[in-house]
């Protein structure tokens, strides 16, 4: 009977712990406690400067301690999205740019215009980008993405063309990209082509060529699609033309199929000449010894169509004053000069601290890459940036694929992006 | 006779040692015992079962407090073009693979259930890919379907025919898909299959021989009765595990090229996590569920006409 009475207890003792484990500790010590999540690969150079610069940041602020919290890229926001339904979220994160409004509008986030307010905006690039329609502020820029043009030094001296310049238009492009394309093996088709055109990832690839061509994605505070444009079709005719009848670029099956993060090994591996690329492309470039360099992007009809990303760090609405005070120490200890200095030594971001750029970027891709950020207009974020681009992007990939004429595919894609965002905005108030 | 019966009955009854009595206490410690278990069943199985309805009726983005929308969800989801090609696309996914799976596993398991050397060897390699991730299977896919570098592709060159975009086309992404996913799979259902066809007396299969039936007629007489029970069971998990498919196609194609491998449960993925619309999510899990249990009750209802339980 006792033995019975002991096995009970501890039965119940223990699904008592299994219980309890279940929630958190308090923390009683009076320090602020930041939770802080980013997103990169364990054991990433990125994962290790982080942890560095945290390091750095808690010696300096005794009083704050921060718990990281860290995950791939997918994973990362897979789980924060659940963490922000249970109440659990980090109280600062990095957030992919295109993401900021999209926790934003849904009220996940706390307000940092007036914070914005106490810096020198003109230190910091991309601030602006991160301004919603009512003119806030939610996210803080961590590390800019631009497209450019890179091309490969040694396919240009081999075909005898000369480097691109700023003069550059889209038939210049064209005609250097047909003198690069070559069939080494006498097969039939090209080894090396001039230019890679489509990528999956559209911000490398039709978003910034339909806006040099005079058309646009979305306008009125990003809430109207208007893609569906003579400029637009020019533009993917354009693309078209590359892919097929002027043939100096892989055709859209091959680049789709190798997939957003494999198709830019193929400037890496010499077999384009020529392929948009934000910064963060400089990285297998660099690792597999090509000798490249960067050119602004062609002039279209209507200028070169440049875009950019900013990656943010954003606060948590549910932190704490306490918190968000810490957090947003945080936010200016990162954008500071120095810290911005290191993390540009991953090669990974354009630093969005002004002085840290001008230091930190190598000098012969300096200047295209600031000054397109300079240029840029952001990538059409809203509230359902995500489901109304995947939408469009299915429609204008059947056009660019040839399933269906590109007319159908941009009335299509402009039909149906247009939906999801009215369905989303039909009754809101923000 | 009845009366003695009865007689001794009642002796008897008289006889058996009283029932013990049940005190409150007990049914305590019973309940004690059983806790753990009730709380895990309440709380990782019922409750988040109850959310997902409750949700289904709301317009939940995960963030703000979900707001009841009746039926709204469902009534969305009709008319939703994107909801309706992804039930297509795994309806055809499923017309493949949930065939050609059991057939090739069966004949498999024919094939493996001899008593020769080095059979577990044969049997094993079968197996391999069942426990390999789908990360692992997309690598060795690609191998194989890759449009310039694929072995597939190599064949079709051998014998004179174009190269195809296995992954890359609208009209060749299931059927390879379906098959990535049999090769995958088959190994599994190829032991369920080998159980099965161990546990036939050989006996049945002597007496046959004896009376002069032919192996066509041992196999469809013997063979294939013997073993429905496992067929039908077969037939069910594999209809289950197709309509409940996503790690594939996420890591394969990402639904891709075009939305033409976008399979129910991928939609519905997208819905809730990356696109914030938990209770339309929610509403798709549910009309998935009814469907797995509408297909499910069907096979039982029609596996009377096949399935011989000896």
């Amino acid at each position: 009977m006792r033995a019975r009475k002991l096995a009970a207890a501890a039965a119940a003792v223990l699904t008592v712990a299994v219980t309890a484990s279940c929630g958190g500790a308090a923390d009683d010590s009076g320090a602020v406690t930041l939770r802080l999540g980013f997103y990169a690969a364990a054991g990433d150079a990125a994962d290790t400067t982080m942890r560095e610069l945290v390091k750095e940041f808690t010696a300096a602020n005794p009083s704050i301690k921060v718990q990281l919290e860290v995950a791939p890229y997918v994973k990362f926001f897979e789980k924060l999205r659940t963490q922000i339904a249970g109440g659990q979220a980090p109280q600062v994160w990095l957030s992919d740019g295109v993401l900021v409004q999209e926790f934003a509008a849904r009220g996940a986030l706390a307000d940092l215009s007036d914070r914005v307010k106490t810096v020198n905006a003109d230190d910091y690039s991309g601030i602006e980008l991160n301004r919603d329609a009512k003119g806030r502020i939610y996210g803080f820029p961590q590390g800019a993405q631009t497209p450019v043009l890179f091309y490969n030094k040694k396919l240009f001296a081999d075909a005898k063309v000369d480097a691109p310049t700023a003069d550059w238009t889209y038939d210049d492009l064209a005609a250097a990209a047909k003198k690069l394309t070559k069939d080494t093996n006498g097969d039939g088709k090209p080894d090396t082509y001039g230019f890679r055109a489509y990528s999956p990832g559209f911000t490398e690839s039709w978003w910034p060529i339909i806006k040099a061509f005079g058309g646009d994605i979305v306008t009125d505070e990003n809430r109207k699609v208007v893609i569906d444009s003579p400029q637009s079709k020019a533009a993917l005719d354009w693309m078209l033309g590359a892919m097929g009848k002027d043939g100096f670029a892989p055709d859209y099956a091959y680049t789709q199929g190798l997939g957003k993060g494999v198709v830019h090994t193929l400037f890496a591996t010499s077999r384009v000449a020529m392929s948009y690329g934000i910064y963060a492309r400089t990285l297998p470039a660099v690792s597999a010894g090509v000798d490249f360099g960067v050119a602004p992007m062609p002039k279209g009809p209507a200028g070169r169509g440049n875009v950019a990303i900013v990656n943010s760090w954003v606060v948590s609405k549910a932190a704490s004053a306490a918190q968000a005070d810490a957090a947003w120490k945080w936010i200016t200890f990162f954008s500071g000069e120095g810290p911005q200095s290191k993390w540009a030594e991953l090669g990974e971001a354009i630093p969005i601290n002004k002085k840290a750029a001008s230091a930190a970027l190598p000098a012969d891709r300096r200047e295209a890459f600031l000054d397109s950020l300079d240029a840029a207009t952001d990538l059409g974020a809203n509230a359902v940036w995500s489901e109304y681009t995947e939408a469009l992007a299915k429609r204008v990939d059947e056009g660019l694929s040839g399933t269906s004429p590109v007319d159908t595919a941009l009335a299509t894609g402009q039909k149906e992006a247009q939906e999801v965002i009215d369905r989303f905005y039909a009754g809101q108030t923000q | 006779m009845t009366v003695l019966t009865r007689r001794a009955g009642k002796a008897a009854a008289e006889q058996r040692p009283p029932a013990p009595k049940r005190h409150s206490g007990e049914r305590i410690w019973a309940f004690a015992f059983a806790s753990p278990y009730l709380l895990h069943l309440v709380a990782l199985a019922a409750w988040p079962l109850l959310a997902s309805l409750f949700f289904s009726m709301t317009d939940y983005d995960l963030v703000s407090e979900p707001r009841f929308v009746g039926f709204g969800n469902f009534t969305r989801m009709f008319g939703d073009d994107v909801f309706w090609r992804t039930l297509g696309n795994t309806a055809y996914f499923a017309v493949l693979f949930v065939p050609t799976q059991t057939a090739l596993a069966l004949g498999l398991a024919i094939a493996l259930n001899q008593r020769l050397r080095g059979m577990a060897l044969f049997r094993a390699a079968y197996f391999v890919p069942v426990v390999s991730s789908w990360v692992v299977v997309a690598y060795v896919a690609d191998a194989v379907f890759n449009p310039q570098t694929g072995l597939a592709n190599q064949v079709l060159d051998f014998f004179g025919l174009p190269a195809e975009n296995w992954l890359q086309d609208p009209a060749l992404v299931i059927p390879t898909l379906a098959a990535v996913a049999v090769w995958k799979g088959v190994g599994y259902m190829m032991v369920l299959f080998l159980a099965g066809l161990q546990a036939i007396p050989e006996e049945r299969y002597e007496a046959a021989k004896i009376d002069g039936a032919s192996a066509w007629n041992r196999f469809r007489y013997i063979t294939l009765p013997g073993i429905s029970g496992t067929t039908f069971l077969v037939l069910v998990l594999t209809s289950i595990e197709t309509l409940q498919s996503f790690e594939q196609v996420f890591v394969m194609t990402d639904g891709g090229p075009h939305g033409a491998s976008e399979l129910t449960v991928l939609h519905l993925y997208r819905q809730g996590f990356q696109f914030f619309q938990m209770g339309y999510a929610s509403a798709i899990a549910w009309v998935l569920f009814v469907l797995v249990l509408a297909l499910t009750l069907v096979q039982f209802r029609l596996q009377r006409r096949w399935v011989h339980y000896a």
